[in-house]
């Protein structure tokens, strides 16, 4: 029997490696067709399906992910209204009525929790916001991971997953260097130090150090860096990865528990 | 000729024995409306998050601190989620270190390879990080759930474990600050022992979700949780701190004896030591139930007797209590984590999982071959209205009659793809019933033949 060339071999094997996890669906007309239903409803799980006894208290684990997208929401909304009097100027000067150091940042803080209306409570929700984003993805992460949710086919939405926490840790640290305080400095410190000590040729921590945080002593200049890292670059790739997360979990189905 | 002879025995389609078995397949599955019960659980998940912080900012509003100043090193304490990191950089002290003046290791770009703290404090951030990424390649299996991939399950727990430890370590000097009877030594090795410790009790108490006799596991880790913690104790009363000088261990406790100081020391050491040993000598020796009760008489005991002697020993004697608290805070990762240890894992390796054969009964996905072997179904004239006794009984459908027409042949469970032993279950279930049915007998006080 002739053997089928080795190119079209390939092509099956990759297309059909690609088929059997993202098979073709006409989602955009299953979505027209949801979206016109007047009897909208929502798709019946397996376990509810085939009345399948699965174990209850999992369920409530599985809001986990959603939580962590409604806090990335709510922590978008107050984000930007922060944005509007938060000054990204990190350069330590002199206060001139006290003598303490204090920076474009630091006072724009203080302006923030001292006169903005409802200032504080706009950046208590931004701060507990993160902390509960943080804690949700976690949370996510494992029950994911004990329900066993990342086989297959959803090897590649756990990989996604695997960068969106590190993305988070990402806008958390970012998050806590920018109001200039002694925990920034202290935190950029130790954030410095490690970069420049990243495992491999010297060279290769100075330049990622002058990348990420634009100085290899915290001076003050790395604030504009996190800056720009916590309200452009982190959520443009956050929100694109999350659209992408979310899309497959409606492609590939849950992993429910058993 | 051998294809009619296995068509002649073909059932499916014919009087009583329907094709299909499970819900009527139809082309469109009827769901939940979204409006309103999706729409209403997700909202009440919102507000109450929503709720949740504006309560956490009006009553615990985040204080914006003092400024940066670069004339001071502040004392700082980064978020939680970022502790890890900061603990393995902590600890990478006891990893070998290598400047470039003493030490040449190429880079190979012509400079050299510092080896520094911060270096290990990067590369051991890595052992969590990793893992996380290389998961869904490593483990290749079909299992999802813990209970029937307990590896799994334990070495999750393991990590777990691992990085709340890790970021324990980051507060070490605040640790070490508000309890000065540990040592950073004792901090460092709950790197490793707790773990581990969490993980084997991971193992045994899902493996006995599963359904296995955990009872060898059970011996061989209280066995080896016992020797420990008589190691421990001997290093601790005889060559540790208290036998640097050099008098033998029996003489030494002999007199000890007579020290007022030194008899708590003895007598809290001693707690640990003998709890461990009763719940291992209970799980080794005695039958369950029995275990169990000592167990838990013994842990009651354990419990007040430490309170209680804490107590009335720091009014007594607060220099002989603040010894032993010491003795026994050093060697926290065996004295204190062990009885703890064997607690637990004498609690998850005996213990009956509640939802009994439901749990196993999961694993159908209604292959029906049970169906085709049962004969019960094959005789039974109820049979020829398509009775399933197994799918009846599973989906909770059935009125009483597969439960007490089933024979308990177990030509079911010899077929099943999944090995599912169906007449375990109805066994348990005609128990059950026979249980409650005298229960309510004897409650009503009428004899049984006068109930007729």
């Amino acid at each position: 029997m002739a053997r089928e060339p080795l190119l079209g071999r390939l092509n099956r094997k990759v297309f059909g490696y690609l088929a059997s996890r993202f098979p073709p669906t006409p989602y955009s007309d299953l979505t027209r067709r949801g979206v016109e239903t007047i009897q909208r409803q929502m798709p019946r799980s397996h376990a509810e399906k085939y009345e399948l006894k699965t174990i209850w208290y999992w369920y409530p684990l599985y809001c986990l992910g959603g939580i962590s997208f409604v806090a990335f929401i709510i922590l978008t909304i107050t984000g930007i209204l922060l944005g509007f009097y938060y000054v990204p100027e990190g350069t330590i000067a002199t206060d001139p009525l006290t003598g303490d150091p204090t920076s474009g940042a630091y006072r724009s803080m203080q302006f923030i929790m001292n006169d903005v209306p409802f200032g504080f409570m706009v950046r208590g929700i931004h701060h507990w916001g993160a902390h509960v984003m943080i804690a949700a993805v976690f949370l996510h992460m494992m029950r994911v991971y004990f329900t066993g949710a990342y086989k297959k086919p959803r090897e590649l939405n756990w990989l996604l997953g695997a960068v969106l926490l590190i993305l988070t840790l990402g806008f958390g640290y970012t998050g806590y260097l920018l109001p200039a305080n002694d925990l920034s400095r202290g935190a950029a410190t130790i954030g410095i130090n490690m970069t420049k000590a990243s495992p491999g040729p010297a060279w290769l921590g100075h330049a990622l150090t002058l990348l990420v945080f634009g100085e290899a002593d915290p001076t003050g200049f790395y604030i504009i860096r996190m800056y720009w890292l916590h309200v452009f670059v982190l959520p443009l790739v956050a929100t694109l990865l999350m659209v992408v997360h979310m899309a497959l979990v409606w492609i590939q189905g849950v992993g429910e528990p058993h | 000729m051998q294809v009619e002879a296995v068509r002649e025995r073909v059932y499916e389609g014919r009087p009583g024995f329907p094709a299909e078995y499970g819900p009527d397949r139809q082309g469109v599955q009827p769901g939940y409306p979204f409006w309103p019960h999706e729409a209403y659980r997700d909202l009440v998940i919102i507000f109450l998050l929503c709720a949740i912080l504006l309560f956490l900012s009006a009553a615990y509003t985040p204080v914006v601190g003092p400024s940066a100043n670069p004339a001071i090193q502040p004392f700082i304490i980064p978020d939680w989620y970022l502790l890890f990191s900061w603990g393995l950089l902590k600890v990478a002290d006891v990893l070998p270190t290598c400047q470039p003046p003493s030490c040449q290791i190429p880079d190979g770009f012509g400079g050299a390879l510092n080896v520094d703290g911060a270096f290990w404090g990067d590369v051991l951030t890595l052992i969590p990080v990793l893992p996380i990424f290389l998961l869904p390649f490593l483990d290749r299996g079909r299992e999802a759930r813990p209970a029937k991939s307990p590896v799994r399950g334990a070495l999750g727990l393991y990590g777990i474990a691992f990085v709340f430890f890790a970021s324990l370590y980051a507060l070490n000097d605040r640790l070490l600050e508000t309890w000065p009877f540990l040592t950073d030594d004792t901090l460092k090795v709950f790197f490793v022992v707790p773990p581990i410790l969490v993980g084997l009790a991971a193992y045994v108490g899902l493996r006995r979700l599963g359904y296995r006799d955990m009872y060898w596991w059970l011996v061989a880790a209280l066995g080896a949780a016992f020797a420990l913690i008589l190691a421990s104790g001997f290093w601790a009363f005889a060559i540790g701190p208290w036998g640097l000088d050099g008098i033998d261990p029996w003489t030494r406790l002999l007199r000890a004896f007579g020290d007022p100081r030194a008899w708590p020391t003895i007598v809290f050491g001693l707690i640990p030591i003998a709890y461990t040993g009763v719940v291992f000598y209970a799980t080794a020796a005695l039958r369950e139930r029995k275990a169990k009760e000592i167990v838990l008489v013994a842990s009651v005991i354990a419990l007040f007797a430490t309170v209680g002697l804490v107590k009335w020993s720091a009014d007594a004697n607060p220099a002989g209590t603040y010894d032993a608290l010491r003795l026994i805070a050093t060697n926290g990762n065996f004295l204190v984590a062990l009885p703890f240890f064997a607690l637990i894992t004498f609690y998850v390796g005996t213990r009956t999982p509640y939802s009994t054969y439901e749990y196993l009964l999961n694993e159908c996905y209604q292959c029906g071959k049970c169906h085709t072997v049962c004969p019960v179904t094959k005789v039974e004239d109820d049979a020829l209205g398509g009775l399933n006794l197994v799918y009846n009984t599973f989906k909770k459908q059935h009125d009483g009659v597969p439960l007490w027409t089933c024979l308990a042949c177990d030509a079911c469970s010899a077929v099943c793809p999944l090995d599912i032993h169906y007449s375990d279950y109805i066994l348990e279930e005609r128990s059950k019933a026979f249980a409650s049915a005298a229960e309510a007998q004897a409650r009503s006080g009428v004899p049984a033949e006068a109930a007729k």
